[in-house]
C-alpha cells in the first residue's frame, strides 16, 4: 500500500503553472509611478461613455499618478452606481427619475455636453426629409410605406432602442409625445447596433446620437417650420434643430478631489474641445 | 437515474463478485477507526461540493423570486406571465412577457431542429467514420467552434447573416426568428458534438464487433447498435445544448431584432421575434435600480430559470424513463449481459427516429446550400427515405447514410471556416506588438488591450481554480461513493439546473447579490465566482462521465488488494479520468473566455490605466472591450476583429496545452 503514492501528472502541472503565472503576473502589476496613484471610477452611460473616455486619456497625460476607469453599463447603472458609492462619478444621458432622487437625496448633476438625435435611413433611401409628426407616425406604425412620405415604394422597417434606454426615453417624450411606438418595432441595445441595422437594410429608419453619424447611413432633415433642418452641431447650438438632450455627469455631493479637478477638466475649453471631437455639441458654445 | 432497486424486470441474478452496492464495508476490512475517520471526511468534503449546485440554484432562484416580487404583487402573477404586451416605458407601462417566453421556446426549438441532426450526425462521423487523421483535425476544429465568443457570433450574424435570410427571402429585415434559430444552432453545436461523440465512442467494443459479426453492415451497426447504446449520453448532450440555447443572451439580442411579439401565424420564421434572454441583455443596463422595471426584469429572470428548469426537469425525466427501460442494474457497469438484450427491441423504435432525423439533417443542408429552392428536394428526400427503406438494400442505404453523415460534418465545419476566416481577415492586419502590450487609448480606437487580455486570464483563471475542485469533488461523491438514489438524483437534477441556468441570469444574480448585497463592487473576485458558477456544472458532468469510463475490474483490483476508496479514487480511477476532465476544463476555459454577459454587470470596466492590483478592483475583459468596440464606438472596426482574433488566440493556446495533455493520457492508458 505504500507504493500508491499520489501521482502528479502533468495536467495538474500544467494547472498548476497556469496558476502560479497568473499569481506572478498580478504581482508583477503593482501601478506604477510614485505609489500615491489616485484611482477615479466612472460609471454609466454608454452614450456619455466615449467624451468621459476620452477626456480621460487627456486628463491622464498632465496628471501622471491618476488612474481613471471608466465603466459603461447604462445610465441606470451610473445612477446606481454613485448613489451607492460604488463609483466616484456617474454618467447618464437621461434626468434622474422621481424614485431616484428619493433614494439617493444627495446627487449633484453636472451637465457637459448636449447631443443631438439624427434620424437616419439607408444611404439608398431617397426620401427627402420628415416633419416630426411624420416620424412619430411611423414610429406609431400608422405610416408602414416609404411612398406615404415622399419615399420610394418601400415598406419601413422600423427599428428603436430597447425600452431601458435613456436615448429612447428621450425620444418617447420629445418625438413620440409619449404615444406607444408599434410592437413590431426592433429594438436595439447601442446607438451602435441601430447604426449598423440601418445600414445593412433599405427601409430601416432609426434614430442614434449626433457622434454615430458617418458615411454608412444617411440622416434625414427634419422640418420645422417648412423648413428642413440637418442634425448639425451648429444647428443644434441655435436650437434649430428640434431634438436633442444634456449628457449629465453625477456626484455624491459637490464634487471634490480628483472628480473635481476632472470635471473641470471637462468643461475647461480643452475639455469641450473633446466633446465637440466625439461628435457632441458643447455647453459653452 | 435510477432507483437502488429499480428496474427488476428481467434482471440477471447479480452478479456476487461486483462491487454493487459501492458504499460495501471498507474493503480494507481492519477496521482502523483513524482511516475510517478519514474516509468519512474526505467523503463528507466531496458531498459538500455535490450538494454545492443544489444549495447554488435554490439560492439564486431565491434571490430572484424575493426581487421580482414587486411585480409579482402589483402584476399579479397570472397577468404578468400571460399578458400579452411588453412595454414597461410605455405611456401605461405595461408588463406583460407571454411574447417574449413565447420568442423564447421558439428561437430554441428552432435551433434543436438544426443542432441535433447536425450535432449527431457529425458526432457519428467522428467517432465511428473518421480516419485517425481526420478526426485529430476536426476535433479540434469544433472544440475552437466552442471558443469564439457569442459576441462575435452575434456581430458576425448580424453583418452576415441577417443579409442573407433579408436577401434571399425577400423580406424587409433579415434579423428575425430564422436568424436567431440559425445562430444559436452553431453555437449549441460544439456542445452537442463533444458530448455525443464522447458517448458514441465509449459505447463498448463487444457490441459493434458482435454486430458486424453476424454480418451487418457499418450503418446497421452505428444506427441500430453504438447510437442506441450511447442514447444516454446523446440525450445528456442534448440537454446541454438546449441550456446553450435557452441562456444565450448577446448573439440572440443582436440578430432577432427584439420585437416583441408573436409571429403570425405562429410557424413564421421570418418574423422578429424576441427573447426572454435579450430582453435581459437589452434592458438591464439601464433600468432605474429600484423602479417597478427593475423588479419586472428580475421577474423574466426567475420566469427564465424555471423555463430552463422545467425543459431539463423533462429531459431528466425522458432520459431516466430510457435508461430505465433499456439498462436494468447498470449503476454497477455490469458488463455485456443484461445490455446485450437492448439492440433487439430499441432497434425497430429507434430505427425510424433515426432515418428522420436524417433526413432532417439534410433538409436543412439543403436549405443551407440551395436556399428554399432546396426544401423541395428536401420533401422528396424524407417521402423517399420513409417509402424506401423497406427496397433499399443496406448497402444503398449506408451510403445515403454516409453522404448524410459527412454533409453535416462538412456544413459544420463550413460555419467554422466561414466565422473564421470573417476574423481573421478582418483582424490580422491590426495585430501588432503594441496591440497586445500597450493599454488603450482614444475608446480603443489607437492603442492595444494589454490590460484586457491579463484581466480575462485573471477572471478565467481564478473561475476555474474556484470550479474545478468543487467540480472534481462533486462528480468524484457523485460517481464513487453513492449508489444511485434520492440524493444523487436532486444533486444531479440540481447540476443540470445550474448547466441550464442562462449565463445573463449569473449575471443578475451575481450583480444583486455579490455586487450589491455583499458589497463586493464591481471587481474581479464578483466576477470569477459568478464564472466559477456558470462553469461548474460543465466540468462536473464531464469528470463524472469520465470517471465512469475506468472500468469496475479496476476498482475491485484496487480494493481487493486493500487501499481504501480514497487511495482508490486518488491513485486508480482519477490519473486515467484527466484526459476527461481536461475536455471539462477547456470547454469551461473557453465559455468563461468567452462570455460577456455574466461579468457585464459585475467585474468589467471599459477602460482602466494600470492592472487591478486587488480581487476587489474591476478588470479589462477581451469580450466585453470587444461588445464596447462593437457596440459603442464607431469608426474600431479594425480592433473590434483583432480583440475577437487574440481572444480566439488565447483560446488557442488553452487548447494547444489541453489537447497535448489530452493526447498524451490517451495513449497511455490501456486496460
Amino acid at each position: 500500500m505504500e507504493k500508491l503514492q499520489p501521482k502528479y501528472s502533468p495536467a495538474m502541472a500544467g494547472l498548476a503553472l497556469v496558476l502560479v503565472l497568473a499569481l506572478l503576473a498580478a504581482g508583477c502589476t503593482q501601478p506604477s509611478g510614485d505609489g500615491h496613484a489616485r484611482t477615479l471610477k466612472i460609471t454609466g452611460s454608454t452614450t456619455v461613455l466615449p467624451v468621459a473616455q476620452a477626456a480621460a486619456d487627456a486628463f491622464m497625460k498632465d496628471h501622471a499618478n491618476a488612474n481613471i476607469q471608466v465603466n459603461g453599463g447604462g445610465s441606470s447603472v451610473g445612477v446606481q452606481a454613485i448613489g451607492e458609492g460604488t463609483a466616484d462619478i456617474g454618467m447618464s444621458s437621461r434626468d434622474l427619475k422621481p424614485e431616484e432622487h428619493t433614494k439617493y437625496p444627495d446627487l449633484v448633476v453636472t451637465t457637459i455636453a448636449n447631443d443631438g438625435i439624427a434620424i437616419i435611413v439607408h444611404p439608398g433611401n431617397t426620401v427627402p426629409a420628415l416633419t416630426i409628426a411624420q416620424i412619430r407616425e411611423i414610429y406609431r406604425g400608422n405610416t408602414t410605406n416609404w411612398k406615404e412620405v415622399g419615399g420610394p415604394d418601400m415598406p419601413i422597417v422600423v427599428v428603436g432602442r430597447d425600452s431601458a434606454s435613456g436615448t429612447r426615453e428621450f425620444f418617447f417624450e420629445s418625438v413620440m409625445k409619449k404615444e406607444d411606438f408599434t410592437p413590431t418595432q426592433l429594438e436595439k441595445n447601442s446607438n451602435g447596433a441601430v447604426k449598423q441595422t440601418i445600414a445593412l437594410t433599405p427601409g430601416a429608419i432609426g434614430y442614434v446620437g449626433l457622434g454615430y453619424i458617418d458615411a454608412d447611413i444617411r440622416t434625414v432633415p427634419v422640418i420645422v417650420n417648412g423648413a428642413p433642418v440637418e442634425p448639425t452641431i451648429a444647428n443644434i447650438v441655435a436650437k434649430t434643430y428640434p431634438v436633442s438632450r444634456p449628457l449629465i455627469m453625477i456626484t455624491r455631493g459637490a464634487p471634490e478631489g480628483l472628480a473635481q479637478t476632472y470635471l473641470d477638466y471637462l468643461l475647461s475649453p480643452a475639455g469641450q474641445a473633446i466633446v465637440a471631437e466625439e461628435g457632441f455639441v458643447p455647453i459653452t458654445a | 437515474m435510477k432507483r437502488p432497486h429499480g428496474g427488476s424486470g428481467g434482471d440477471p441474478a447479480p452478479d456476487p463478485t461486483l462491487p454493487c452496492p459501492p458504499h460495501s464495508p471498507s474493503p480494507g476490512g481492519h477496521g482502523m477507526p483513524a482511516r475510517r475517520r478519514r474516509e468519512q471526511l474526505i467523503r463528507a468534503a466531496w458531498f459538500t461540493c455535490a450538494i454545492f449546485a443544489v444549495v447554488t440554484i435554490f439560492f439564486i432562484l431565491a434571490f430572484l423570486v424575493v426581487d421580482a416580487y414587486p411585480v409579482f404583487h402589483a402584476e399579479g402573477v397570472w397577468s404578468f406571465l400571460s399578458g400579452p404586451i411588453w412595454n414597461p416605458t410605455g405611456a401605461i407601462p405595461t408588463y406583460g412577457i407571454w411574447p417574449l417566453i413565447v420568442g423564447t421556446l421558439l428561437v430554441t426549438l428552432g435551433a434543436m431542429a438544426i443542432a441535433i441532426p447536425l450535432g449527431i450526425g457529425s458526432a457519428i462521423f467522428i467517432a465511428e467514420l473518421a480516419p485517425a487523421r481526420v478526426k485529430a483535425v476536426i476535433k479540434p476544429a469544433i472544440e475552437l467552434l466552442a471558443g469564439i465568443p457569442s459576441v462575435v457570433f452575434g456581430f458576425f450574424g448580424l453583418i452576415v447573416l441577417t443579409t442573407w435570410i433579408r436577401v434571399n427571402f425577400a423580406v424587409p429585415t433579415g434579423e428575425t426568428w430564422l436568424a436567431g434559430s440559425i445562430l444559436l444552432a452553431v453555437m449549441a453545436l460544439p456542445t452537442i458534438i463533444s458530448v455525443s461523440e464522447d458517448a458514441i465512442a465509449s459505447a463498448p467494443r463487444e457490441y459493434k464487433e458482435g454486430s458486424l459479426a453476424l454480418g451487418a453492415t457499418r450503418w446497421q451497426t452505428i444506427s441500430r447498435v453504438v447510437t442506441p447504446a450511447a442514447l444516454s449520453g446523446i440525450t445528456a448532450a442534448i440537454i446541454l445544448g438546449i441550456g446553450r440555447a435557452v441562456g444565450e443572451t448577446m448573439a440572440v439580442l443582436m440578430v432577432t431584432g427584439n420585437a416583441a411579439i408573436i409571429p403570425d401565424p405562429i410557424w413564421n420564421v421570418l418574423t422578429p421575434v424576441r427573447t426572454l434572454t435579450g430582453t435581459l441583455g437589452i434592458e438591464m443596463g439601464e433600468v432605474a435600480i429600484g423602479s417597478l422595471h427593475y423588479h419586472a426584469l428580475f421577474g423574466v429572470a426567475a420566469v427564465l430559470l424555471v423555463i430552463t428548469l422545467i425543459v431539463n426537469l423533462a429531459a431528466t425525466l425522458i432520459l431516466a424513463r430510457i435508461k430505465e427501460r433499456t439498462m436494468p442494474g447498470t449503476r454497477c457497469r455490469v458488463p455485456a449481459a443484461p445490455r446485450q438484450r437492448l439492440p433487439g427491441w430499441l432497434a425497430d423504435r429507434v430505427h425510424p427516429y433515426k432515418r428522420t432525423m436524417g433526413a432532417a439533417a439534410g433538409t436543412i443542408l439543403l436549405f443551407l446550400i440551395f436556399g428554399p429552392a432546396g426544401i423541395l428536394a428536401a420533401i422528396a428526400l424524407i417521402c423517399a427515405l420513409h417509402v424506401l427503406p423497406g427496397r433499399l438494400s443496406p448497402k444503398v442505404t449506408q451510403v445515403i447514410a454516409f453522404s448524410l453523415v459527412v454533409l453535416s460534418v462538412l456544413a459544420v465545419l463550413f460555419a467554422l471556416g466561414v466565422i473564421l476566416f470573417d476574423i481573421i481577415s478582418n483582424g490580422l492586419p491590426f495585430i501588432t506588438w503594441e496591440f497586445l502590450t500597450q493599454p488603450p487609448s482614444n475608446l480603443g480606437r489607437t492603442g492595444g488591450i494589454f490590460p484586457a487580455i491579463v484581466g480575462t486570464l485573471y477572471l478565467v483563471t481564478g473561475a476555474i481554480a474556484m470550479a474545478l475542485p468543487i467540480g472534481i469533488g462533486a462528480a468524484v461523491y457523485l460517481t464513487e461513493y453513492t449508489r444511485e438514489g434520492r440524493v444523487t438524483r436532486i444533486i444531479r437534477t440540481g447540476t443540470d439546473l445550474l448547466n441550464g441556468t442562462p449565463s445573463i441570469v449569473f449575471g443578475l444574480f451575481g450583480f444583486a447579490f455579490l455586487v450589491i448585497f455583499l458589497g463586493f463592487g464591481i471587481s474581479l473576485i464578483a466576477g470569477q465566482v459568478t464564472l466559477a458558477l456558470m462553469v461548474l456544472p460543465t466540468i462536473i458532468r464531464t469528470t463524472e462521465e469520465a470517471l465512469r469510463t475506468v472500468p469496475v475490474a479496476i476498482r475491485e483490483g484496487s480494493l481487493a488488494l486493500g487501499a481504501s476508496r480514497w487511495q482508490t479514487i486518488r491513485n486508480v480511477v482519477l490519473p486515467p479520468s484527466v484526459p476527461g476532465i481536461v475536455t471539462g476544463t477547456i470547454l469551461s476555459i473557453c465559455r468563461a473566455a468567452g462570455e460577456t454577459a455574466p461579468i457585464l454587470f459585475t467585474a468589467v470596466v471599459f477602460s482602466s490605466r494600470f492592472l487591478p492590483h486587488s480581487v476587489f478592483e474591476p478588470v479589462m475583459a477581451l469580450p466585453y472591450h470587444l461588445f464596447i468596440l462593437a457596440t459603442n464606438v464607431p469608426g474600431a472596426d479594425g480592433q473590434k476583429y483583432a480583440t475577437a482574433l487574440v481572444l480566439l488566440g488565447l483560446v488557442v493556446i488553452f487548447y494547444g496545452i489541453a489537447i497535448g495533455i489530452r493526447n498524451h493520457y490517451t495513449r497511455a492508458r490501456h486496460w
